[in-house]
Order: structure tokens, then sequence, then C-alpha cells
């Protein structure tokens, strides 16, 4: 019986850098609280993914049913773990599985939930949550209950990079009446959405000719997001309109919004300006784009696209 | 005696039956207008007396294209002279000696010359010149027409120049105007050289040539309500009964219920009569910006899709089953309405004054009350609702230009002031506008004029709203602009966007709100003129755009012109200037809409148009839209450096000298030298 | 079928939102229907043009919910019901999850749809308080949403544009993420009619007892204002950018 306890994800294999955040930050607490960490994983890859994790046990649930992601078999397995296994503090990560599982698990163990945590800490005697409210807004500083569920915003703290060694359990699946009728991968063929593209890289008048897309393109794939751009490159017929981005194209919210060679024009901004993260490139230091990107540079976008495109795609290897 | 017996059987059913075909079709469409929906139209007499000289004997508007006016003119009055002829060839059968007299009788000849010269100058444009504006006109009937005419006119010929003949040997009596016909005395002598005048020939002449008159006079009464030339008819009443109240009130009377348009109930006995006295000339689709910009919509496609589709429910009876398609959506597709900027160029080009903006804005009502709205257009309507503008920003917001000028700006909710000044959404909230905005508040203020805004009080007036479909919200912003501007105590208004001065100004008459709404361009000409506003000539050569509902639909064409005279401004007008303006395409809502469909953007032919100018470097612009219309199409076609846009209250600011404004900055554009005249 | 879409009002962010003593005045402030709520109406509103499945609309009573219930009926909700128990704006989550829940044990509906998040959600989305209440099955930032006899059928969203399709048996609750069409427009003329016709009903409820957060504070986090500019060295600047994605983990790894 933990006192912690992470829901784990796991992905080719490996626990999510979003699950690595939970198990540093469940460390720390249970560290400072003398309390002990456990993380529960789904699926045949859990085993070895969580071996080495830093948790004082493992229990991986191994099931034909828990292969892909069955928010029922899930949730039903949690209950049932949980009830027999009491937990102080039950940490998800702010996914799909946290949207979908949080609120629901902490009604039926019948204690409180926070959501969109940005960190958590220990502050004299009280464990405090910050969260991410009103669109990211506002913050709000909430003090843990006794007992919580709490959902964390993926990147909102680093992973330590610590190991462990827990002791490895397995439990099983519990059944559900929800079934995965089929998974669909992600459609690389066709004409993209840009409206749910997570990254944009978006063209202005900047890129000049439209041989220069090519750059942006290869940008886009080393970044694995998706060329948009501004009106005068669907007018110049250099872009199709279901990429242009403003008042008389789409409107976007990406996760990152990489402005190249864009002035910033009131019906440019009305398109884009609330993404998360805003990025803008252009040579003019005084374009209106500067006003809400959240970072910006004046290098010259056909220098700086090929750059960053050779400085990815050596990372990736 | 048979000879007369039988003309006179014949005529007398050809009469009996053409007016009973053409009366019962008269009567069905009468059947139609009667369930229609009411317009008043019965006012003004003395006014409409006029515009029907103005409008049918001086053919104005036709002339606007001379080579059409003239052949017109020729055709249409050939149908005035055609009367005379029509007396005088039945009085001649029915009245035994009857003649017109030595006077009227040679104007028919006269006119059937002229009528001739008309069909070949119709032919000649229909087969050689072959107008854009035919394209989608019903050509066959038109030829069908022309070919009727003709008929007549050689009919009457004929028949006069038998006439010396048959009245001599046939009903025995003088014939007086017989040399006054000339060209039926002229084809006469043929007729004696072939000897063809004995009792028996000139019978077979006369009737020959009474049949192609009379017989294809009637025959064309009886064909004519179900063609397009029932405008022979329904032109004149349908300018008779012409909108005469404010052109720029798209709505006369508070709405109950419902503006939208799903059937032909629905519309006005006006629309319907509008219907059938379109003549498919295109002069309303030749001026048309989504048109032109190769959207799915000519004006009179939709005049004539909806009458076509009447006579069709006429015809099998259906006109008021209603499981007919609607008309928004189904006999006038979505695309076509939501297509429409309501410039009103088309009114303004349509010499039988059909009404076409009321039609389409009563259809999209009926699209939008089904939910069937542009994405964009439906966040700015949902943004109207909720915050009083299109930015969607928060209402407190909208005075937010006023803050770093250090120039006291009064709050007319709370004290009196001299002028009040209704700022309007772009030039409030559109960040390149409220440049400008704060150029006119300095310059007012330089002029020592007491004035002051409505602040958070004033909303979206509502214009482009109610030209949405959207009544009811266009009601609730208008309620909330006359509550605040009855609380303010002010001695003039004015306002800075020709959209919302239209809605002050026109729409908000029914609500009880009147007031001599000023547009800025009049204000400073006034100020100006007074002496309060001390101005230099900035001496340069621009062309003046005039914003639709300036200049076409509130006909405030001059004062702009004026000013920009007091300014120093050599002005060079584009072809299309004035009251034919051409739309930068952003009225009617189409400025929040998605631009699929469109091929080349108004706004960029406007500035083609500009561009062809010699030695204009300006564009000058006197609304909020305009400035980012205007802009952004130089932005896309790359010429920044050939023509520039200004907004009126730029060349002001030059002109007064205020400091800091960018003097230098207009005068050296486009740095070369030979623009500063 | 019967539909039951929960709806709530939020505050609007386009307001300048002003925080005052660590708190926020909900009472000065605008409210306007969550925009996710709104989504789960058209999808609930689209199967009833499928189906014919009736559509009830539930809010609870914490203020001028009344303009948001004629909205939906405008658009073509067939009931709307509102859940009165002198609830404040304060109400939590988990508060209304319990009510709502509660409410619509006693009604029976097949499905329960609501909007995958709000803005002011700080204890946890309704959709999943409401399911792990009534203990029924439940999937949330879906879309999709095919009802059968028995069962429905939707499509989950996942990180990277994966997805997956799940059948639920009914009864079940769902959080929706984005309708298929955007939320239809409703004219303020059909609104005001609908005023004057139809009615909302009212259900008197008791409030739960459970205990809600202790919030602290609530405060702006610093704004950015401009961007925060790294100069024109090409070299300097991608790395820059590379980091910035690292940090936020926008890599694929
Ligand atoms: C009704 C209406 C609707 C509109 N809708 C939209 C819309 O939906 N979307 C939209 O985008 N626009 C829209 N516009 C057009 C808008 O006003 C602007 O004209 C447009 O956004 C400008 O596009 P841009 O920024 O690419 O071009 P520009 O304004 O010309 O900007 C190009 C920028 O690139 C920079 N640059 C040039 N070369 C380089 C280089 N080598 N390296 C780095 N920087 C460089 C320049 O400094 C400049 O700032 C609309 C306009 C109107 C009137
Ligand atoms: S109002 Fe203007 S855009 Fe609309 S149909 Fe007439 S000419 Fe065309
Ligand atoms: S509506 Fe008027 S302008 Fe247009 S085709 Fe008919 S008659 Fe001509």
């Amino acid at each position: 019986m933990a006192d912690i306890v992470v829901v784990g994800e796991i992905q080719n294999g490996v626990v999510t850098d979003a699950t690595q955040e939970l198990l540093t930050r469940a460390r720390d607490l249970a560290t400072a609280r003398s309390r002990s960490v456990a993380v529960l994983a789904f699926g045949k890859d859990a085993e070895a993914a969580v071996k080495t994790a830093d948790a004082d046990e493992a229990v991986v649930v191994v099931d034909q049913a828990v292969e892909e992601y069955n928010p029922g078999v899930y949730e039903a397995t949690l209950v049932t773990w949980l009830t027999e296994n009491p937990a102080l503090l039950i940490l998800l990560s702010n996914t799909t599985m946290g949207m979908d599982l949080g609120a629901a698990l902490a009604a039926r163990l019948q204690i409180a939930m926070i959501a969109y945590c940005t960190d958590l800490r220990i502050e004299g005697s009280s464990e405090l949550a910050t969260c991410q409210i009103y669109g990211g807004k506002l913050a709000a500083e909430v003090e843990l209950p006794d007992r919580a569920v709490v959902t964390v915003i993926p990147g909102s703290w680093a992973a330590s990079g610590r190991s462990g060694i827990p002791m490895v359990h397995r439990f099983n699946a519990q059944p559900s009446p929800i079934s995965v009728v089929k998974v669909i991968e992600p459609d690389a063929s066709g004409d993209v959405d840009i409206t749910r593209a997570d990254i944009l890289v978006s063209v202005g008048r900047g890129i000049q000719d439209p041989d220069n897309l090519e750059l942006a393109d290869e940008l886009a794939q080393a970044i694995g997001g998706v060329v948009s751009c501004s009106r005068p490159v669907v007018d110049a017929g250099w872009l199709p309109r279901s990429r242009q981005v403003g008042k008389s194209g789409q409107t976007v919210k990406p996760k990152l919004y990489l402005a190249l060679g864009i002035s910033g024009a009131p019906e440019h901004l009305q398109g884009m300006k609330d993404a998360e993260l805003i990025v803008a490139v252009n040579s003019d230091e005084n374009a209106p784009i500067f006003d809400v990107a959240h970072y910006g540079a004046t290098a010259d976008i056909l220098d700086l696209m090929p750059a960053l495109t050779e400085k990815l795609n050596g990372r990736n290897g | 005696m048979a000879l007369r017996g039988w003309l006179m059987a014949i005529t007398v059913a050809l009469i009996v039956v053409s007016l009973g075909l053409f009366l019962r079709r008269l009567n069905t469409i009468f059947q139609v207008m009667r369930k229609a929906r009411p317009a008043r139209r019965g006012d003004h007499l003395g006014e409409r007396f006029k515009s029907l000289f103005t409008n049918v004997v001086l053919h104005r508007r036709m002339f606007r294209i001379t080579y059409s006016g003239v052949l017109h003119y020729f055709i249409f009055s050939g149908f005035v002279v055609l009367l005379i002829d029509i007396v005088e060839t039945i009085g001649e059968v029915f009245f035994p000696g009857f003649t017109v007299g030595r006077i009227l009788a040679p104007l028919v000849d006269i006119w059937v010359i002229l009528v001739a010269i008309g069909i070949v100058l119709a032919l000649y444009q229909r087969i050689i010149i072959r107008p854009a504006r035919f394209h989608g006109s019903d050509e066959k009937d038109a030829y069908l027409i022309l070919g009727m005419i003709g008929a007549i006119i050689t009919g009457i010929v004929i028949h006069d120049s038998f006439y010396p003949f048959v009245a001599r040997e046939v009903f025995h009596v003088a014939d007086p105007v017989a040399r006054s016909h000339f060209l039926g005395y002229a084809l006469s002598g043929l007729w004696r050289a072939l000897g063809w005048t004995g009792p028996r020939a000139a019978s077979i002449g006369y009737t020959v040539g009474y049949l192609m008159d009379l017989g294809v006079v009637f025959a064309f009464l009886a064909y004519l309500p179900y063609s397009k030339h029932l405008h022979i008819f329904a032109a004149v009443p349908n300018i008779f009964v012409r909108n005469l109240g404010p052109k720029g009130e798209l709505v006369p009377q508070p709405i109950e219920d419902s503006m939208a348009i799903r059937t032909f109930q629905d519309l006005t006995w006006k629309d319907i009569h509008d219907l059938y006295t379109c003549t498919e000339c295109g002069r309303c689709q030749a001026v048309c910006p989504a048109y032109a910009a190769g959207q799915p919509l000519s004006p009179k496609m939709v005049i004539l899709e909806l009458r076509d589709a009447l006579n069709e429910r006429i015809a099998w009876g259906t006109v008021n089953d209603p499981t007919q398609p609607a008309l928004a959506g189904g006999v006038v597709s979505a695309a076509e309405l939501w297509a429409c900027t309501t410039c009103g160029a088309c009114q303004e080009a349509c010499p039988v004054f059909i009404e076409h903006v009321p039609k389409i804005a009563g259809m999209r009502a009926a699209l939008l009350e089904d939910g069937n709205v542009d994405a964009n257009a439906q966040k700015v309507l949902v943004s109207w609702d909720r915050q009083g503008n299109s930015f969607g920003q928060a209402a407190r917001k909208r005075s937010a230009w006023a803050k770093n000028i250090d120039v006291p700006i009064k709050d007319a909710r709370k004290e009196a002031v001299d002028w009040l000044w209704f700022v309007g959404d772009f030039a409030a909230l559109d960040p390149r506008v409220q440049r400008l905005t704060q150029l006119i508040a300095r310059l007012l203020h330089h002029a020592g004029v007491d004035f002051g805004i409505l602040f958070e009080s004033e909303v979206n007036a509502g214009n482009e709203a109610l030209r949405l479909g959207e009544y009811g919200l266009f009601e609730t912003l208008a309620q909330k602009n006359i509550k605040a501007l009855n609380q303010a105590q002010y001695r003039h208004i004015f306002t800075t966007d020709p959209h919302s001065l239209n809605a002050l100004k026109n729409e908000y008459r029914k609500f009880g709100f009147h007031a001599e709404v000023m547009h800025y361009t009049e204000a400073f000409l006034t100020l100006i003129d007074r002496g309060q506003l001390a101005v230099e000539p900035v001496g340069l050569t621009a062309t003046y755009h005039d914003p639709c509902y300036l200049g076409r639909w509130n006909g405030i064409t001059e004062a702009p012109r004026q000013l920009l005279q007091r300014l120093g401004v050599n002005l060079v007008e584009m072809p299309r200037h004035g009251a034919q303006s051409f739309c930068c395409g952003a009225g009617g809502g189409r400025i929040w809409m998605d631009e699929t469909g469109i091929e080349d953007r108004p706004a960029n032919q406007r500035i083609r148009e500009a561009l062809a100018l010699p030695d204009v470097r300006f564009f000058v612009v006197a609304c909020p839209k305009d400035v980012s219309m205007f802009s952004a199409s130089v932005t896309a076609m790359g010429v920044e450096d050939r023509l520039r846009v200004v907004d009126m209250a730029e060349l002001l600011a030059v002109a007064v000298g205020l400091p800091d404004v960018a003097e230098s900055d207009l005068r050296s554009f486009p740095n070369e030298a030979g623009i500063l005249s | 079928m019967r539909i039951a879409v929960l709806m709530k009002d939020v505050p609007d962010l386009v307001e300048e939102l002003e925080v005052e003593d660590g708190a926020l005045p909900l009472d000065d402030m605008s409210f306007v229907p969550s925009e996710w709520d709104d989504q789960a109406l058209e999808e609930a509103l689209l199967i009833k043009e499928e189906t014919g499945a009736d559509v009830t609309v539930v809010a609870i009573d914490t203020g001028e919910v009344d303009g948001l219930m004629f909205t939906a009926l405008a658009k073509g909700a067939d009931r709307a019901v509102k859940l009165a128990g002198g609830f404040s704006r304060r109400l939590a989550n988990r508060q209304r999850g319990a009510v709502l829940a509660q409410y619509c044990q006693t009604q029976g509906f097949d499905l329960v749809m609501t909007g995958v998040q709000a803005i002011d959600d700080l204890d946890g989305q309704i959709a999943g308080w409401v399911a792990g209440n009534l203990e029924v099955g439940h999937a949330s930032v879906v879309r999709d949403v095919r009802a059968g006899a028995d069962t429905v059928k939707v499509v989950q969203e996942y990180s990277g544009g994966k997805m997956a399709e799940l059948e639920l048996p009914l009864p079940a609750v769902l959080g929706i993420q984005a309708a298929r069409k955007p939320p239809r427009y409703v004219t303020v003329a059909k609104v005001r009619q609908l005023q004057k016709t139809a009615s909302v009903e009212t259900v008197d409820v008791s409030e739960p007892t459970a205990p809600t957060l202790s919030v602290r504070k609530i405060y702006k986090p610093e704004a950015a204002g401009h961007a925060q500019m790294w100069g024109d060295d090409v070299d300097e600047v991608s790395e820059k950018i590379v980091n910035l994605l690292e940090d936020k983990k926008l890599l694929r790894s």
C-alpha cells in the first residue's frame, strides 16, 4: 500500500516524459513526508517500462483488454485496486486519460480532485498545488486535502532522470462493457486540417518566392508540424486557402505557432493570438507580430529555416 | 363589304382572345401580389410623376449606356406611336373613311424608320458587340420579340401601301392621308407598276399587311405577359411605385415577427411586381462586385430565378404549396445570397428601379433562421450580441484608443457637448484605424471643438447585422445606442463610419430617432468653412474612393470632394465614382466571411482602376473599413511603392499642420520627384 | 432515446479579469455559455435530427442561466430544466457533479452529454464527476457520437492525431470535444419568441455535502506584453528555439 500513486502512461515501450515528471515530483513529496510511491501501468510493455522507475512499488496490469486505452477497463481496474489500496494522492497527467479518468476516479473513491495542476509543493505544514484556470489567464493556489486525485499538465516541471528498483506486482484487469472498436492512426494523406495541428510553421510574404516554401515544408517535417500561412501567400496561389490563418481563414490554437515573415496585421492576429506559444521571426523589429508573440527574433527567415531544420534533424538522429 | 366584314370579325376575335389571355395572366399575377406582404408606395405623388418624367420620358438611367439608351429610345417611343397606327388601322376598317389626319399619319412612318434602326442596332449589339451583361439572359426571347416588332412595322408599311387601292376599290371612300404615309405611298408605286391595284390584289395585300400589323400586335399582347417583355407594361408602373423613402433604409417599419423571405408570400407586392418588370438587360450584373469577383451571384439572375420559379409555380398551381423548395437556399442558392456586399450598385443601375437588396437581405434572414451562415460571420454576430462589437473585444476597450493621447475627450453621457461623435466599431477597435481615430480627436481639439463620445455605451450601429438578415440583433443594438444617444446632450452628431452613418440616419428613424447625422468629411468641411480650422494646401494628386454607404446609399459625394479641394488635393477621378463607385467588397458582412470562390477581389480590381490613372500615387478613403480593405490589397498586390492608401484624416492632419504627424512621410512618397504638383 | 445535455455558463474571457483580494468578483462579471457545452448541445441536436431523440438541457441555477436555456430551446432542445437550490456562482464542480447526478438518476436518461471541460473547472471536469457518481460508463475528449439502440459509438482523441472508436452501452456519459458541425446560430428574435412561448422547468434540489477545495488565492501569472527578443543571429536563434521546444515538451522523442 503506497501513499502516492502515479498512474503511468507507456508509449513505444517506455514511460512517457509526462509520467516521468509525475514520478519525479511524487518522489520529492514522498521524501519530504516519508511516504511511499507506487506506479501503476497498463499493457504488455508495462513491466519492462516501469522496472526501473523511481517508485517503491510498481503495479502492472497485463491483459488483452488493456493493450489499447479503454476508459471502462482502466477505470474499473483503477477503482478496484485503489479501493483495496487506498492512497493519499493519485497523480495523472492531464492527457486524454487524465481528463477521462481523473474526476471519475475522485467520484468513485469519494475524494477530492484538482485539475490543470502546474506545480505541487510543500510549504510549511501544507501541501500546495498551483493550477492553471481560465485558459491560462489566471492561476489558483490550492491546499491539497487529505486525499485527492490530481491531474498535472505535462511539461510543468522537469523530470529528474532518477531511476529505482520498485517491487513489481501484477494486478488483474477488471471487466467493463466498454469496447474499443478500432484504433485510428493519424492520417498522413489528404489535405491537412491546420486547426488540429499541434505545431504550425506559418509563413507570410517574407517567404518571397514559392520555391522557398520547400524550406518551410522541410522545417515542418523536422519539427513535426504543418505549414500554414497568411493571406497574401494564398492570394499568390502558393498555398491552398485551407492553410490560411486569420479573419477570413482559419482560427487556430496550436501548442506552438511559429510565425515566419508575417507582419501581424490585425486580420492575421485574429486567427492565431490564442495559440499557447507564439514564436515570431521577422526582420523588422517593429512588426506588430512581436506584440502578441512570446518570443521573437529579427533573423532572416530564409537563413533561419534551413539552419533550424538542420539542428532539429541532427538532434532526431 | 365582304373584306370589311371579315376583317372586323377577325379583329374582334383577336381582341377578345388576346385581351382575355392578357387579362387572365395579369389577374393570376395580381392574385400573387395580393397575397404578398404590404409596401407603402402611394405617397409623394408629385415626386412620383416627376420621376416618371425623368426616367420614362427622358430615359435618364437608360442613357447611362448611350448605345443602348438610343436604340431603346427608338423602339420604346415606337410603341407610343404604334397606338396611332392601331387606332388608324382599326378605324379604317370599322368606320369607313376614318383617318388620323395629315399630322399624325407621317409620324407613324417616321417611327417605323426609327424602330427599324433600333432593331438593327439591337441586333448588332446582341450579335456583334455581345455585352457581358447579357450573359444569362434569355436571348431567344429577345430575338422573338425583335422579330415580332419587325413584323409589325413591316405590316404597317404593307397595309398602308395597299390602303389607297382598298379605299378606292373596295371601301369606296376617299384616302386623304395616302401621301402622308410616305413609306406606304412609296411602296404603293411598286404595286402600281405590278398592276396590283385591283380590288382582289389590293384586298389580299391589305389583309396581309393588316394581319402582320394587328395580328402580331394582338399576338404580342397575349404573349407579352408570359415573356420578359411584360416590362413594356410593367416598367412604367414599377418606376411609379419605386422606393422614395431614404435610399439607405432597408427596413421601413419595425418588424414584429420576421423579415425572412421563404415563400412568394413573404415578398412584398412590389417585389413581385419587380420580378415581372425585369428586362434582363444585365446592367445590374455589369456593376455587381460579387459577380465581378467571380462569385456565383448576379443580381439579374436572382430576379430571374425568382421570376422563373414563380412562373413555374403559377403554371402548376403550386404558388402556395409549402413543399416547394424554399426561395432562400432553394430557388436562390445560399452561396449567391451570402456573396452580396449590399453595395446597392445593382439598384442604382437598374433602369426600372428593381430593388434587389431587400430581397437578398430577406432571403439571408431565412438562411440565418435555419442556422445557415458563414462560420466567421456567425462569430461576429455572437460578438455583437455579447460585447456589442465585431472584434470580440470587451465593451470597455471601445474607448481604449482615447487613452494615450493628451486630448481631453468628454463623456457625452455625463456632460453636454457641442459635437457628439459616434465612433463606430472599426474606428474604435481596429489597431490600424485607431491611429486615424486619434488623429481625428486631435484635429477636433485643434479646431477648438467641444466634443464627446459615448464610451462603452456605444455599440455597433447594427447596419451589417440587419444586412446579414439578423433583424432582432439589429434592433437590440439600435435600442442600446438610441438609449445612450437620448441620454446625451449635443447639438451636432457625426460619425467616422459610413455604415454607422447609414444606420443612424436611415434605420433608426423607425424607432423614433431623428437627427441630422453627419459624416466626418461633412463635419470637417463645415469646420473649415466656418473658419474654425485653418488648412494649408497639401498639394497632392490623388484619387478618391466613394464608400457605398456614403456615396450611393446616402448621396454624400460632394462634401468629400469639396473637402479635398479645400485641402489642396488635385483630384483625378476613377472611371467609376460618385453614385457609380465600385464596392471594396467589405459591405453586408462580407468583410468577415470566407473568401472561397473569389477569383479577383473587388478591392484589388479597384486598386488596379486607380493604378491606371496617370500620376496618381494616393488613394484617398473616407471609411475605416476601406482603410483595412485597400491597404491589404496594396500589400497583397505588392504595389506599396506605387500607390498609398490614405485616409481623409491623414490629409487633414497634414493640411492643418498637426505637430509630429508624418508630413514628410506623405510628401516624400514614393521617394521620387514629380508627385508634388 | 432521451439525451440530457448538461450546460453551464462561465465568465467571459473577453473581459479583462480583475482579481480582488485573491479571488474573482464573480458577481460583477459577465457570463457566457461554456464553449464546449455548446459543442455538446450541437452534437445532441444533430443526434436528435438523425434519430428523433428527445433532448433535455439541464443547468444548475447559479444566477442567470435562463438566457442560456432559452437559447438552447430556440436551437431545438425539447426541454430545459433548471436545478434550483439557492446555489452561488462559486458552486464547485464536485458539488455540481453530485447535484446533476442526483437529478439524472431520477430521470433515466439514456445519454448524458456535456462539454469535455470548462475554463473554470479547477476541481475536475463535470463529465467525470457525473459519471463517477452515477457509476455508469463514460468517455471524454470524444466527438462523432453515433447513437444506436442500446449502445453509442464515439471517437476519442489522443495526442498526436491518434484516435480510437469506442462503443459504450447505454446509459453513458460523454465529455464532448467538438460537434460534427460548428454550433448553429440562433437569431435573437427566435430566442425572444421562445421566451414568450416556452418555459424553463425548475426542479428543487438539495445541496450536497461533499467538501470543497480550499483555494488560498487566485492571481494573474506574469503577462508577456511584448515578445522576449532573441536577436538576429541565425545559429543562436535556432538553438533557442530548439531549447524552448525541449522545455515545452514539443519535440518528438
Ligand atoms: C477583410 C480582410 C480579411 C483579411 N483576412 C486575412 C486573413 O485571414 N489572414 C491574413 O493573414 N491576412 C488577412 N488579411 C490581410 C492582412 O490585412 C494583411 O494584408 C496580411 O496579413 C499581410 O500578410 P503578411 O504578414 O504575410 O505580409 P506583409 O504585411 O507584407 O508582411 C511581410 C513581413 O515579412 C517580413 N519579411 C520580409 N522578408 C523577410 C525575411 N527574409 N526574413 C524575415 N522577415 C521578412 C517583413 O518585415 C514583413 O513584416 C485580411 C485583410 C482584410 C481587409
Ligand atoms: S448589392 Fe452589390 S453585391 Fe449585392 S447584388 Fe447588388 S451589386 Fe451585387
Ligand atoms: S434587374 Fe434591372 S438592371 Fe438587372 S437585368 Fe433586370 S432590369 Fe436590368
